[in-house]
């Protein structure tokens, strides 16, 4: 009781600053804004990657379709045998293998829903395979469309014409609904999937969701902004420490671990309350202004087991920098170190799957990268509590870890 | 025999290599206000933390109200109520929402919680600003909030330390009826401790006078002041010898001379003489404790005069405690 008492004072604080009720809650709906609109990042940039293709099918949408990734940048598709890619996926001498189903074209020329299956060697880079999937959902998004708006144009053609020219059903206006209609029909029952598995896995088919910058931004930015609030909690215990409140609170029938777990609880609200906020916004607000909404996909509740952890871990944060910090100043500078290089190494600004290489492998040694990947995972990649248990798992580390060393390094009489 | 609610055995805490409280001991009495006198940097605080909890004593102990301060801590934090020398409150929130938190956190709820807290508004005269946020207040009225804070758990033992910094002498006078009436209605043993002089003189009764970590002297405080006998006065000279303080010691109305164990720097031309920096010269200190510091003093220059020996400064100290401290420690309470 007494702990919570000291977390419900700190909430009641924390409410009547209103630098840090910004800080918490309008900053991050400010960076999501900004970053949502700005589309895909620097796709242009990225070196061309490999990708091994199997056309099974003859028609033209193929070939089309090949040739739109190929356009679109970022990524060769080396056409190949479907018995020679096989022999070289197994063998491990390529990493990725595309499969074009042989009624691509007559589906898609059908308006059926087609589904292009991308076979990863179990070693494959998962950013890598991110950055492909990624182009590869793009210009099918692009082709679908195009394909949908078409049938359903030539279909209004071919009725108009069917018409006597005093009785034209279909005005400009008429025209336009359609094109839009189709628009919409396209983001919410894409006509073409991209589906991910293993050799052997036939029967464990991933899906991926068509990903939008809502979907991208707004839970890298929680990461980032959840994290930013260990410095809160880090401020109001060295505040404490300061005006000598500590002390008064040290005098009292309480436990140094009452004290502390009360000092962090409030951050626990907090984090909660600004991801509510955030992802509220994503889902709510985003789509009132014209941009794409936030999906929370088929395991809205592992959202929230995720949210627990990560703030779990970023109090354990903000009593190790409450404990390592020596004055003002130095929380500060940490805090911006948790804001700018955690955030950016654990891909707030830019997308875990674009952060190749050394940085790639730099950004796992934050525990913004495990909850940025745990969060892609289940909003972006749809997967369940087996996908995303190494994640969480290695959070959970960071948490431990965060604590442990906190609780020891903490001079509750300096 | 008065009984007793805190006794202090050996009580010592060394930060590293440097021991700032030294193995102190001593006993407060139920009911009884006592004084912890001594400069900034005696050891004042470090004593108290140990008592309240605050800080681990490097080794041994201490008995509060009946419990034991190493393996009983807790009992004793119920017992005790600590008035830190910062103003440990949170300015954002209200007095009330200061006092209601610090009453939760001794355990108090509900209507028990609001009486008491209305108790201690009352005590401090502050009901009529209870809802203001504290950063308002002046810093009188934040000082007596900080002491309205250690009192909402009604302690038996209520450690003040150094309340009254930085107050104006209206909020200190309010401070100081405060302390009397919580003494004086309520029963409440209260440990002051203070820098000040007049404060310590107009609230204890008995007054631990501290240096350096350590007590050097403990009693009441007529008897504290006796230590001066009629006062001492204080005589630099060029010269100082053994012989000199024995014919001192004879003169009427002289209890003791000794030298000083601080010399003086000489007195520069327009003023008093200061006190010693490394690289100044300096010059010996007779120190005359007298029996009547009027009539020694005068038979004291006589003497000086029928030798022809140069007297470079004279300093009567007037029986308090302030120069008690000065006849114990050779420097002043301030410094």
């Amino acid at each position: 009781m007494k702990m919570l008492s000291i977390a419900y004072k700190d909430i009641l604080i924390i409410l009547r600053d209103r630098g840090t009720l910004l800080q918490i809650f309008v900053l991050p709906f400010v960076f999501i804004l900004v970053f949502s609109g700005m589309g895909s990042m620097g796709e242009d940039e990225q070196e061309a990657l490999p990708l091994t293709v199997v056309n099974l099918d003859q028609g033209s949408e193929a070939a089309a379709f090949i040739e739109g990734i190929n356009t679109a940048g970022g990524v060769n598709c080396e056409i190949m045998d479907q018995s020679a890619a096989d022999a070289q996926l197994e063998a491990g001498d390529i990493q990725r293998l595309m499969v074009i189903p042989s009624s691509f074209s007559a589906d898609l020329n059908a308006n059926k829903q087609v589904a292009l299956r991308i076979i990863t060697h179990p070693d494959a880079d998962d950013n890598i395979t991110e950055t492909i999937r990624l182009i590869v959902d793009g210009a099918a998004q692009d082709m679908a469309l195009e394909t949908q708006i078409v049938a359903s144009l030539t279909f209004m053609g071919e009725m108009q014409a069917a018409m006597p020219a005093d009785q034209q059903p279909f005005t400009t206006e008429r025209v336009l609904q359609q094109a839009e209609s189709q628009f919409a029909i396209s983001h919410e029952r894409p006509l073409i999937t991209v589906e991910q598995l293993q050799p052997g896995e036939l029967d464990k088919i991933e899906e991926f969701q068509p990903v939008t910058g809502t979907q991208v931004a707004v839970p890298s930015f929680t990461v980032l902004f959840v994290f930013l609030s260990a410095g809160v909690t880090a401020l109001s215990i060295y505040n404490e420490k300061k005006v000598g409140s500590f002390r008064r609170l040290m005098a009292a029938p309480m436990s140094k671990a009452s004290l502390l777990l009360g000092k962090m609880l409030p951050q626990m609200v907090i984090t909660i309350s600004q991801v509510i906020v955030i992802f509220g916004i994503g889902m709510f607000l985003m789509p009132l202004i014209g941009l794409d909404g936030l999906v929370l996909g088929d395991h809205p509740l592992l959202v929230i087991l995720i949210v627990l952890v990560m703030a779990l871990c970023a109090s354990g944060m903000g009593v190790l920098i409450a404990a390592v910090a020596r004055t003002e100043n130095q929380i500060g500078g940490m805090s911006a170190v948790v804001l700018w290089v955690m955030g950016a190494l654990g891909g707030a600004f830019f997308p875990i799957y674009l952060l190749e290489g050394f940085l790639g492998q730099v950004g796992k040694a934050v525990p913004h990268y495990w909850a940025s990947k745990a969060f892609y995972g289940v909003l972006v990649r749809g997967q369940d509590i087996s996908g995303i248990s190494t994640d969480l798992l290695v959070l959970a580390g960071f948490g431990l870890l965060f604590w442990i060393v906190g609780v020891w390094r903490f001079e509750f009489d300096r | 025999m008065s009984e007793s609610i805190l006794t202090v055995r050996d009580l010592q805490k060394k930060f590293g290599e440097f021991e700032a409280v030294k193995k102190i001991s001593f006993s407060v009495n139920k009911g009884e206000i006592f004084g912890l006198l001594g400069p900034n940097g005696a050891g004042k605080t470090t004593a108290i933390s140990m008592l309240t909890g605050v800080l681990e004593p490097t080794s041994g102990t201490a008995e509060i109200g009946g419990f034991d301060l190493r393996k009983q801590l807790d009992q004793v934090k119920k017992v005790n109520g600590l008035v830190p020398q910062d103003l440990a409150l949170y300015p954002t929130l209200s007095a009330r929402a200061n006092l209601e938190f610090f009453g939760r956190i001794y355990g108090l709820r509900g209507k028990d919680l609001k009486t008491r807290v209305e108790d201690v508004l009352r005590i401090v005269s502050l009901t009529d600003r209870a809802d203001d946020p504290v950063g308002k207040y002046s810093g009188g009225m934040k000082r007596r909030v900080n002491i309205a804070a250690g009192l909402v758990h009604h302690p038996q033992l209520l450690f003040l330390d150094e309340p009254t910094v930085g107050v104006d002498p209206q909020s200190r006078n309010h401070i100081f009826d405060s302390v009397r009436r919580l003494n004086r209605e309520r029963g409440m043993t209260i440990i002051y401790t203070s820098h000040y002089m007049e404060e310590v003189e107009l609230l204890c009764s008995r007054v631990a006078i501290v240096d350096q970590g350590e007590i050097i002297a403990l009693d009441t405080i007529p008897n504290l002041i006796a230590m001066l006998g009629g006062g001492v006065i204080q005589v630099g000279l060029q010269q100082v010898n053994e012989d000199l303080l024995t014919q001192l010691r004879g003169i009427k109305g002289v209890k003791q001379a000794s030298l000083s164990q601080s010399p003086i720097a000489p007195p520069p031309a327009d003023g008093e003489a200061k006190d010693v920096s490394p690289n100044v010269p300096t010059y010996p200190v007779v120190k005359v404790e007298t029996l009547n510091s009027q009539e020694a003093l005068v038979n004291i220059i006589h003497f000086f005069n029928e030798r022809d020996i140069q007297i470079a400064s004279l300093k009567i100290l007037e029986p308090n405690l302030e120069n008690v401290f000065l006849h114990l420690t050779g420097k002043k309470l301030r410094e």
